[in-house]
């Protein structure tokens, strides 16, 4: 629409006004006798007339010039300065060519009740995403396509209820976002709802009588219509103090925003606690979140929104947001403008988490494998080898005894020398077995494992705490033992030390185990390919291992693992 | 002195030998288990005083098989056998109701002696 056009609407919206205001002037004036019972407050002083007839529709029509030149583009002013005409047309219908006529009535009759439908446009113009239901649609079709219809003032109030109780489903239904959103409509919009009806009571029914307290009673409902347009209008002026919030945010950027700032700097400057920063990976052509974990977009009949920024074909992020922000679109991607270098490198950055969440569980899943090839190994020994070596010493335990009762004294010394050997040979294969996967970290739990290493241990070694609740997950239990295996190791052979401290402990989502020893410390961890494998084994399954071993001291290695 | 006894094991080599040691130091083997299952329902049928029981079988847990066996009516004495040492089970030999524990590696007509009694 041109500008000329533009004004030139303007020009009539306000020419309506004041023919609508100088046929009140004359419907007060020259017909007060004639025409005074068409009119439904015609017991109500000549002012009561004019308010009524005049101040919804002027204020409707002035609050829809201001927005109209505020906001060109959004046909929001244009569909307010409209509900403005329609509600002045009772007025004009008072004019001095039709006040007397069966034009003025048919004028009346036809074109009278038009502001309730135009209203309803003017509801969803505003907020695009109100869906129309089925009843809805149909009321609209009959009141654009027979307007006498429309005149029997059934349909647009009936349209208009529907209307509000979509508004106000949305308002009980909605998040925080969608209710600021709602707010400069909702609360006129209830009040006009109560106001009209209280309206039509007093007024039409005659409830009131006393003219000076039933005109006020009749004007007061007034004060919610004129809070409608006003609303509207807030609405609209709202936009534009939001659009600086934005530029808070851009200054932020330029003071430096740490990636994880992001969403919540978004979120402050959209007004919508809600709002989601997701990011493109295009090695998995999905989107994710700043943990590397995928994300879907929301599908199109959802109540979450979604902006994707950059190319379609190589996005950098996603902005998922209630779709109450739907209309307003340009804020939000201003707002995403801003933002954009600073979203391609939190991008970079989650595709770099993404990796490194890959790399972490394949390296778990390496570690998960060894173990268990670990138990297979053990449980092939002790029912392979072990068992066929157990068969044979108790072979040669019978055959000591059947040499002793054929009084063979030589032979069963013979035989109990192969027994002493032959049961060495099965404590090493025991012991190795034992070394590659512990029986008793499966058979009763990391505690009474570590416990029957101290007693094995040929030096002192002190176990204090637990784990509080009970057993963790196998794997992190295997490489918690590992790492009291391998200190307790190294302790014996390198501290020269004569006693060892093992504390356990869990808390916070951690569970903590410190291997400390009384020895000459001065190790230097990174010279032991043990300790750099357990801390391998460690990070795999998301801990950490810290090794301190001051000269003098003593070493001591703690290890920390998450387990919430 | 337990007389009757019972052999659970799922190696048959080893119940044979095991059985031949209990006879050398004059006990009646009456029965043989391969199973924990098989245990239980042969210690019902049978009623030894003795059951020489492996702790890893392929059904049941050991440990399970010598609670249940205890806290029957007349339950039999329970000693548990493995080729792994007592280190690898820990507190678990404790509390299932087992007269002791011997590694199949100790087995033999002395150390049975000393256990069961002359």
């Amino acid at each position: 629409m041109t500008k000329v056009q533009r004004r030139l609407i303007q020009a009539v919206a306000l020419a309506v006004v004041g023919l609508a205001c100088l046929s009140e002037v004359f419907y007060i004036n020259v017909l007060p006798n004639r025409l005074v019972w068409q009119h439904p407050l015609a017991r109500y002083p000549p002012w009561a007339y004019v308010v009524v007839d005049i101040v919804p529709g002027s204020c409707f029509v002035l609050a829809g010039l201001i927005a109209w030149s505020l906001r060109p583009r959004n046909r929001v002013g244009l569909l307010m300065m409209g509900v403005g005409v329609g509600l002045l047309i009772p007025a004009v219908a008072l004019s001095p060519p039709l006040a007397t006529g069966i034009i003025g009535e048919i004028f009346l009759v036809t074109f009278g009740s038009v502001w309730a439908v135009v209203l309803i446009h003017l509801v969803r113009s505003f907020y695009v995403v109100v869906p129309l239901s089925g009843l809805l649609q149909w009321g609209l079709l009959v009141a654009h396509v027979f307007p006498l219809a429309t005149a029997a003032r059934v349909i647009p109030p009936a349209c208009f209820v529907v209307g509000l109780g979509l508004v106000v489903r949305r308002w009980v239904l909605g998040g925080r976002a969608r209710r600021r959103s709602l707010s400069p409509l909702f609360w006129p919009l209830v009040a006009f709802t109560i106001a009209f009806p209280l309206y039509a009571a007093i007024a039409l029914a005659g409830l009131v009588s006393g003219r000076s307290l039933g005109s006020l009673l009749v004007v007061s409902p007034l004060l919610f219509v004129v809070a409608l347009p006003l609303g509207f209008l807030i609405g609209l002026l709202r936009t534009g103090l939001d659009m600086s919030s934005v530029g808070d945010l851009v200054v932020r950027l330029s003071d430096g925003l740490a990636p994880d700032q992001l969403q919540p700097a978004l979120a402050r400057a959209l007004h919508d606690p809600s709002l989601e920063v997701v990011y493109w990976l295009p090695t998995h052509a999905w989107f994710a979140d700043l943990e590397g974990q995928r994300v879907d977009l929301p599908t199109a009949d959802s109540e979450r929104a979604a902006s994707v920024l950059g190319d379609p074909a190589a996005p950098v992020a996603a902005l998922l947001y209630d779709s109450s922000l739907v209309h307003e679109g340009q804020l939000v991607d201003t707002a995403a403008a801003a933002v954009n270098l600073a979203l391609e490198n939190a991008r970079l950055q989650v595709e770099l988490r993404a990796q490194l969440e890959e790399v972490r569980q394949s390296r778990a899943r390496l570690v998960d494998a060894a173990d268990s090839e670990r138990r297979r190994v053990e449980r092939d020994l002790h029912d392979g080898a072990q068992q066929q070596l157990v068969t044979l010493l108790l072979s040669l335990q019978l055959t000591k005894t059947e040499a002793l009762k054929h009084r063979a004294p030589a032979t069963a010394a013979m035989v109990e020398a192969n027994i002493v050997a032959l049961k060495k040979a099965l404590a090493e294969l025991r012991e190795l077995a034992r070394g590659i996967h512990p029986t008793i970290l499966t058979q009763a739990g990391l505690v009474p494992a570590i416990l029957a290493l101290g007693e094995r241990c040929p030096m002192r070694v002190d176990v204090t705490g637990d784990l509080g609740d009970g057993h963790l997950a196998p794997q992190l239990e295997a490489a918690l033992y590992f790492v009291v295996a391998e200190a307790i190791t190294n302790a014996v052979k390198h501290s020269k030390g004569r006693r060892i401290c093992v504390a356990i402990g869990s808390g916070s989502g951690l569970a903590t185990i410190e291997v400390a020893d009384d020895g000459m410390g001065g190790a230097d961890p990174s010279l032991g390919s043990g300790l750099r494998g357990l801390s391998d084994r460690v990070a795999a399954v998301g801990g950490r291992l810290v090794v301190t071993s001051d000269p003098g001291i003593g070493t001591s290695v703690r290890a920390e693992i998450p387990c919430g | 002195m337990p007389d009757r006894v019972l052999i659970v094991d799922d190696h048959t080599a080893f119940r044979r030998l095991a059985g031949r040691l209990l006879e050398e130091i004059g006990r009646e083997v009456v029965g043989e288990a391969g199973t924990g299952k098989e245990a239980l329902s042969e210690s019902r049928r049978l009623k030894p005083d003795l059951v020489l029981l492996d702790i890893q079988l392929p059904d049941l847990d050991g440990f399970a098989v010598a609670t249940t066996l205890t806290s029957e009516p007349q339950p039999p004495a329970v000693l548990l056998v493995s080729s792994r040492d007592a280190a690898d089970y820990g507190p678990r030999l404790h509390g299932c109701g087992a007269l002791g524990f011997i590694t199949k590696a100790d087995l033999s007509a002395e150390s049975l002696r000393a256990l069961l009694g002359a």
